[in-house]
């Protein structure tokens, strides 16, 4: 495992993903430990999704597919809002609307494109294509993550787990809410080219199922859900690289169940 | 170096705050000159609008640092009346004056206490850190809460909890988590207690360490708290009975009977 790990960093194209997935892994773990805590695993797969249509019409009509993205999750955060204020309808079922509505847009689009192909690296992740250009984006991202993070981070923390203290307090809650669905969104963005649209949820979900699983408070979740998308989705590029045949994304998301399974299992 | 970070942090700080004005809930409040810490006339609440009022035309006034307990049968509105105090209930009419202002949201002089706190069962937290939580009151953005440690320990001699600071909250009986939370509020600052059944998850200890903890000669609290049980209420100044939606004076005191004994 070692030589391969040895001649796969002798590679532009692995060091590049390597980057990338550091960068991505940050900014997904650290958000992925509130969505967790915070039991928000369903809204984050929708976020996720939706974003799918975005990026297509956005690739169409010749702008950049980050941008696309962002307003197509926009969309969907407001959609979910706007149908669960209406008599009748649960967060939770406006949560499955707008996410099977927003995807199905998305296959709506590439048909209309009659280039399925060009969309697969969309859909399935494409690391081995990462650009610099790509990973200054990413950069961005995961910064302006990490400095949104940092910036409300002993409100969301109130908020996450007293809620209604942080509202007597005059915290906000519900605009901290929404924050963190807007950075959701950004860092699946970042993320979609890794590991693509249908596994980008992962990415934010399983290190940080783990984390919660070690840490003692949000900062030790925090640390151990990084250590565990970085560590894992380097074992999962390395698995990739040995294999040919299996995709990157599957292969980093594979990767990164690997630590959920040993803490499990030594937990257990 | 680390002055340099500070200088920019505060620099900043001070920025966003005056570009989000509305966010900063550390905002100290001005301290008037004052001698009751609530005045309540003609309130009617309504929970939802067009609903039927939970309770009409109360009118009552509290001292400074008068411990006043609410007295009713369950679903008499004391809960209700307690949480429109703290600014969680908009629908009213009448009039509200707590420490001379209107009640709304992020004012540190004031605390409320919930019967059942709905604390998120999956966030691993550890008592110190609850309670440190007291101290978001005072900040601003940017700035972090640990240098309060004196506070903290303070309030945590105060309600005995001293040896349970590293335990994870989810791990505390009823009693511990309800004394952690009335030692945030003592780190918070505040001058009015809301109190809703506070008793009701205390066993004997507990119970004898939250009662010294309210009723110490000298403390600057002003206390009102909801009980169902009439035998509760032994220790307070001032009685106030709900039944039927209606609000009556049981037993009143001048209301500085604990301060400066």
């Amino acid at each position: 495992m070692l030589n391969t790990l040895f001649s796969a960093l002798q590679e532009d194209f692995f060091l590049r993903a390597l980057l990338a997935l550091f960068l991505c892994g940050i900014s997904a773990a650290c958000l992925g430990s509130y969505i967790i805590l915070r039991r928000m695993a369903f809204i984050s797969t929708a976020m996720t999704h939706s974003i799918l249509p975005g990026v297509v019409l956005a690739i169409l009509l010749g702008f950049s597919a980050y941008w696309g993205a962002l307003i197509a999750a926009l969309l969907t955060a407001a959609g979910i809002a706007w149908i669960s204020s209406r008599k009748g309808t649960s967060e939770d079922s406006a949560i499955g609307v707008m996410l099977s509505v927003m995807f199905a847009l998305g296959i709506a689009f590439m048909g209309l494109s009659h280039s399925w192909r060009d969309f697969t690296g969309l859909l399935f992740g494409s690391i081995v294509s990462v650009s610099t250009e790509d990973i200054a984006v990413i950069l961005g991202t995961t910064l302006i993550v990490l400095f949104c993070l940092r910036l409300v981070h002993k409100e969301l923390e109130l908020a996450s787990f007293d809620e209604e203290y942080a509202q007597l307090l005059g915290a906000r809650p519900a605009m901290l809410r929404s924050v963190l669905l807007i950075l959701i969104a950004l860092a699946a963005v970042a993320s979609v080219r890794l590991v693509g649209a249908l596994l980008t949820t992962a990415l934010f979900i399983i290190p940080s199922t783990t984390g919660v699983l070690i840490g003692k408070n949000l900062k030790e979740v925090m640390f151990w859900s990084v250590v565990c998308a970085c560590g894992g989705g380097t074992i999962g590029l390395i698995l990739s690289y040995s294999f040919q045949g299996i995709p990157a994304g599957a292969a980093i998301v594979l990767g990164c169940a690997v630590p959920y399974l040993i803490v499990r299992i030594k937990n257990n | 170096m680390s002055q340099n970070t500070s200088h920019w942090r505060k620099l900043f700080s001070g920025a966003f705050n005056n570009l989000f004005p509305a966010v900063p809930y550390a905002a100290s409040e001005i301290h008037h000159s004052e001698y009751l810490a609530a005045e309540i006339k003609n309130l009617t609440v309504n929970i939802r609008p067009q609903s039927l009022p939970v309770f009409s035309n109360v009118n009552f006034e509290i001292p400074l640092y008068c411990k006043t307990a609410l007295i009713g049968p369950n679903g008499s509105g004391k809960s209700t009346l307690l949480k429109t105090l703290a600014g969680l209930i908009p629908n009213y009419s009448g009039e509200i004056k707590l420490f001379g202002s209107e009640p709304r949201l992020g004012r540190s002089r004031i605390a409320y206490l919930a019967q059942s706190p709905q604390l998120n069962p999956d966030f691993p937290l550890q008592l110190k850190r609850l309670v440190q939580m007291g101290t978001y009151a005072h900040h601003g953005w940017f700035e972090e809460c640990n240098h309060a440690d004196e506070k903290v320990a303070s309030a945590l001699k105060l309600l005995e909890l001293e040896d349970l600071v590293d335990r994870s909250v989810h791990n505390l009986s009823g009693g511990q988590l309800q004394r952690g939370l009335l030692a945030r509020a003592a780190v918070q600052g505040a001058e009015l207690l809301l109190l809703d059944e506070p008793y009701a998850a205390l066993d004997t200890k507990s119970r004898d360490i939250v009662e010294n903890f309210l009723f110490q000669k000298n403390n600057s609290f002003t206390v009102i708290m909801a009980t169902h049980d009439r035998a509760d209420s032994q220790r307070f100044d001032r009685i106030l009975e709900m039944r039927d939606g209606s609000l009556k004076i049981v037993h009143a005191c001048t209301g500085h009977k604990n301060h400066h004994a």
